[in-house]
């Protein structure tokens, strides 16, 4: 059985080698390798396409290797992994027209809103609202950033995730 | 070791009760004697080369409010650096409020202080946010130690540890919280459900929150303190208004029932790059470092070698702060 992973990897020398070396010694045979230095995602990092060959149980001990060494897994034969992300909005949200602020998150590419929950209080002007934007992952950069925008224009507070 | 302490208001009292605490532990350890030579506060000053009796200078103090009463060495109206100029010492230890508009009297009393050629020793965060580089330079061109560990964090060593206990990593980033006062006011609130308005309000008679509280809940304070740590961690050149600030003043019980249902809380939570400075409210999960409870700072430093140290502790607090002080004066000592 064969496998395309996509990695993120910082560009920096033996890296490379150092998720390399692991996935080999788990008895995965690595077919191909492309990795291509001048393509950057937003956070500085570079794409590292892999092919490994091994059996589903090989494949999920290289995926928890993975994990251990701290290496962001972007996509599992092209199926995009996603990352959440959690906001919370503080202001008149009901007055300001949520659909818009909804509709406006999810016309940004591979960006959807998989939650939204409101609170309101006794005075409309701080209603609180929680939304979890599922986003192709490494674009939470562009998606604070809007949700930024956002919140400029109709005078929200925003509560960012660390 | 003599010292001219300016300031005796709640750090100030706190290092008079430390020097009286742990005078002898401080001798048989380092062979260390601190000597208060000087005492200044709104009243006027006490002096004695021979040092003064610190227990009678807190009684003095309780009773009168005024350590110019001080018997037979007590000098009414004598201030700043009129009193420095009256008495020889061997540090100043620069304890005045705060004053982030000017930084004054503490600014001058600082300069004098270190163009005397003498160590200063400062809890003020007022000279350190809008100064730094000017008194920093001083320091080295008069060849003497100026240390600041209590102006950030309160008892949680983060200053000085970054410089000496982490001297050759490079410090990348830090994230943390610095303000006990609205972290505080953010933990009750979480766990009682209960307002803004009403929490403050609790904070100020516990003492916690002062009775103009802008400075605090404003996250100016916290602004001063991400100021001194870029300048004096990340080697940056930045001042208060670099500064992006934003409060918690605006934080409703509403938003913290709806982080708390997806395991995260509400913390004002400062952030130092060498690009940019921040304080405002963030999302932090109830399970990370950044989870800590009551009028605790933490700060998370970011490094090249050791990936993240975290450091907690009490930020606020008499004695705690004076501990972070007596850290600078024993440590001054051990150099010279």
């Amino acid at each position: 059985m064969r496998t395309n992973l996509v990695l993120e990897l910082q560009d920096v020398p033996g890296q490379l080698v150092g998720v390399l070396g692991p996935i080999g010694t788990l008895g995965a045979n690595i077919v191909t390798v492309i990795h291509q230095r001048d393509i950057k995602t937003d956070k500085g990092m570079v794409p590292v396409q892999i092919t490994i060959e091994g059996d589903q149980n090989t494949l999920d001990v290289v995926l928890k290797k993975l994990k251990e060494l701290n290496i962001q897994v972007m996509a599992v034969d092209g199926i995009v992994l996603k990352e959440k992300i959690t906001t919370i909005l503080i202001g008149n949200i009901v007055d300001r027209d949520v659909k818009d602020t909804m509709d406006t998150i999810n016309s940004l590419e591979g960006v959807q809103v998989a939650d939204l929950e409101l609170k309101l209080s006794e005075n409309n002007q701080d209603s609180s609202t929680k939304i979890v934007v599922e986003a192709e992952y490494g674009n939470r950069d562009m998606v604070m950033d809007k949700i930024e925008e956002i919140a400029d224009i109709k005078e929200f507070k925003v509560i960012s995730e660390v | 070791m003599r010292i001219c302490l300016m300031g005796f208001g709640a750090v100030g009292q706190g290092v008079a009760r430390v020097i009286s605490m742990k005078n002898d532990y401080l001798n048989n350890k380092y062979g260390l004697d601190l000597k208060l030579v000087a005492v200044t506060d709104t009243s006027g000053s006490a002096i004695s080369q021979d040092g003064l009796d610190v227990d009678l200078l807190l009684e003095t103090k309780a009773l009168t409010g005024k350590v110019c009463k001080y018997p037979e060495f007590g000098i009414p109206d004598l201030k700043n650096s009129k009193t420095m100029d009256m008495v020889d010492y061997d540090v100043l230890l620069e304890v005045t409020p705060t004053n982030i508009e000017d930084a004054q009297p503490a600014k001058s009393l600082i300069i004098k202080a270190l163009e005397d050629k003498k160590h200063v020793v400062t809890s003020n965060k007022g000279p350190l946010a809008l100064f730094y580089k000017e008194l920093m330079s001083l320091a080295r061109e008069n060849n003497v130690q100026f240390k600041y560990e209590a102006s950030v964090g309160g008892a949680m060593p983060i200053i000085n540890f970054a410089h000496d206990t982490l001297p050759g990593c490079e410090i990348e980033s830090i994230l943390g919280i610095l303000n006990g006062t609205t972290n505080f006011i953010l933990s009750r609130m979480t766990r009682e459900g209960s307002s803004y308005e009403h929490t403050l309000q609790e904070a100020q008679v516990l003492g916690i929150a002062e009775t103009d509280p802008t400075q605090d809940v404003e996250g100016t304070d916290a602004a001063c303190k991400t100021v001194i740590l870029a300048n004096s961690i990340l080697g940056t050149d930045f001042t208060l208004e670099d500064v992006k600030v934003e409060g918690i003043s605006h934080i409703t019980s509403e938003a913290i029932a709806l982080a708390k249902k997806d395991g995260y809380l509400i913390k004002l939570i400062a952030e130092v790059s060498p690009y940019s400075l921040s304080v405002s409210p963030r999302l932090v999960k109830e399970d990370s470092p950044y989870a800590v409870d009551g009028t605790l700072n933490m700060a998370t430093l970011k490094t090249d070698l050791a990936d993240e140290v975290t450091v907690v502790g009490l930020g606020a607090g008499s004695l705690e702060t004076a501990s972070a002080i007596l850290s600078d004066l024993v440590n001054i000592w051990k150099k010279l």
